[in-house]
């Protein structure tokens, strides 16, 4: 037994390191690109597939969430008397947590699927050899594009989940529960700050930045046949998925941090 | 005769490298986890002839023959191009060194995403070699007017037939004028015309571009028409090194199994082992209720 963890052990140690030599030559092949006027027709390619594609499913599941938020919480603020507050409940969640969190899940199942099944394909096909063959570099060639894409598109893609959430939440609180409309938004007003909007839209920075590099990473490392390319899909969405979720939690604690750092605190509720 | 013929010519493997000599593998031994690929082989490719790589499926052949382009790099050993050292370099360098390379993939590898003409024009491209863009589709027609198939601009790779896919993939390994083509199983997949329309390839862009070739294949036909010298792998060593009729009155018997086409005794002792045919076949009864 003590074998078989010790050799399972040293293989998960040899993939962490794999991982993390395959995200520092991301990280070189992305700055060269930057001077590289080759690469901006492959990250603008990798923009129209990865941003503009993923709009309506990241609108649609922004309202969703707006949606679901006001008709869970309205019974229970109605009950504390507390119901023309619901609009600076669902509109701080939405920007800060629910919105930035599901649009990066979504954009993991979309996005990141499509990358580690297309590049996984290639890999097994012989066409990422073929692209070293001809002496390119893949991870410029193929990786850096669709990282860059990524980092730049998913905080637009959260700012597009955000304003459908509000305007869900808004539909439901005030045109169907009958919420007060200059209250709903004057307390959202006085809750919601610049500074949670930014902070929601910052953590799609590093989200965009985790579901690129896993899902790539994957599709790299796929094992041979139709059953290692839906593996290695599979294992992309599951990773990126506690990744976003392990993201979230330490960007919540280190922006809480600064927050307090420069700010009294302040109470939603009072 | 055979004995000293094969002494002569097995001399090569371990004969110093020599200015005629622009690809050289020495003491390659290659490890994939605990299996064993390539042991300890050494080969030298003369340049300006067609060197083809034989031997069964699973040999180690396409593994050689990627270690020659340093697509995978050897656990000990050295590879060299030009008297230059190639497998210890950097990806970046290698970058460079590959363009003096064209490669025709087993399958292809051509790119799905990309029509011919943006296949052939993608490495033109990434290495800057055309100063005049205007000329490039004349570029890619004389291109693809070499593989015969000019007027395939605008086709899709989904498109195209099998062997059609790999004249492309020729075309595409020549964009760059190399000095060295490689061939992993080139006639792989194809009827036995098609295979022979590729040896005619073969020999044409040998003739007419004067590169040196290198390739993998089992197919005999193949190889006998190509080849200047054949070398046999057999367990990721080399067993046999000449030129088509040293190759032909070989005296090892794994030689003389394998360009025969014979099963060796090993293989059929495992038939054997599998159990009589009324042993191994389904009957009515298996599927009654």
């Amino acid at each position: 037994m003590f074998e078989v963890l010790g050799a399972r052990a040293i293989d998960d140690i040899g993939n962490i390191g794999q991982f993390g030599r395959f995200c520092w030559q991301t990280t070189a092949a992305c700055l060269r690109g930057c001077w590289n006027h080759k690469t901006y027709p492959l990250v603008w390619a990798q923009m129209h597939i990865i941003g503009v594609r993923s709009v309506p499913v990241i609108m649609i599941t922004g309202a969703f969430v707006g949606m679901t938020l006001a008709v869970q919480a309205y019974d229970q603020l109605k009950a504390m008397g507390f119901e023309e507050r619901l609009g600076v409940l669902i509109n701080i969640s939405v920007v800060k947590e629910l919105g930035p969190v599901l649009a990066a899940v979504m954009l993991a199942g979309r996005v990141g699927g499509a990358l580690t099944a297309e590049l996984g394909t290639m890999n097994v096909t012989e066409q990422i050899d073929a692209v070293r063959s001809i002496g390119t570099d893949p991870i410029w060639y193929l990786v850096a594009p669709r990282v860059m894409a990524c980092l730049l598109l998913t905080p637009f893609l959260i700012i597009y989940a955000d304003l459908l959430g509000i305007l869900g939440g808004f539909f439901v609180g005030v045109k169907q529960l009958g919420i007060n409309n200059w209250a709903y938004w004057s307390f959202s007003a006085s809750g919601v700050e610049l500074w949670d909007v930014v902070v929601g839209i910052i953590k799609g920075l590093f989200f965009g930045g985790a579901i690129a590099v896993i899902s790539c990473y994957k599709g790299f490392t796929c094992k041979e046949g139709a059953q290692g390319v839906g593996q290695a899909c599979t294992e992309a969405f599951v990773s990126s998925f506690i990744s976003i979720l392990v993201l979230d939690f330490v960007l919540a604690v280190m922006f809480k941090a600064i927050y307090n750092t420069f700010w009294p605190f302040r109470s939603l509720v009072g | 005769m055979n004995t000293q013929n094969q002494t002569t010519q097995e001399r090569r493997d371990s004969a110093p490298q020599g200015s005629n000599d622009i690809l050289a593998a020495r003491n390659v031994t290659k490890r994939f986890g605990p299996h064993l690929v390539l042991d300890n082989v050494s080969l030298s490719i003369e340049r300006g002839k067609t060197t083809v790589v034989i031997g069964p499926s699973g040999c180690g052949k396409t593994v050689l023959i990627k270690h020659l382009i340093v697509l995978l790099r050897p656990t000990s050993g050295e590879v060299y191009f030009n008297d230059s050292r190639i497998d210890n370099l950097s990806e970046q360098d290698l970058n460079e060194v590959r363009t003096r390379f064209g490669f025709l993939f087993q399958g292809g590898a051509l790119f799905d995403s990309l029509s011919v003409f943006e296949n052939i024009v993608f490495p033109i491209r990434q290495h800057n070699r055309v100063k005049d863009w205007s000329h490039v589709e004349d570029i890619v027609k004389s291109k693809l007017a070499m593989v015969g198939l000019d007027g395939f601009q605008n086709y899709y790779p989904a498109n195209l037939s099998g062997g059609q896919r790999k004249r492309v993939a020729l075309a595409r390994a020549i964009a760059l004028n190399p000095e060295v083509l490689l061939y992993d199983e080139p006639t792989t997949g194809l009827d036995p015309i098609r295979s022979d329309v590729i040896n005619e390839l073969v020999l044409k862009l040998q003739r007419e571009l004067g590169v040196t070739t290198v390739v993998v294949t089992h197919d005999m036909t193949s190889a006998y028409k190509i080849a200047d010298r054949i070398i046999m792998l057999h367990n990721g060593k080399i067993v046999a090194d000449g030129d088509a009729d040293h190759i032909r009155n070989h005296p090892h018997p794994v030689v003389q199994q394998f360009i025969n086409g014979q099963v060796g005794e090993d293989d059929l002792a495992i038939l054997r082992m599998t159990g009589t045919a009324s042993q191994t076949q389904f009957l009515p009864r298996d599927f009654e209720a």
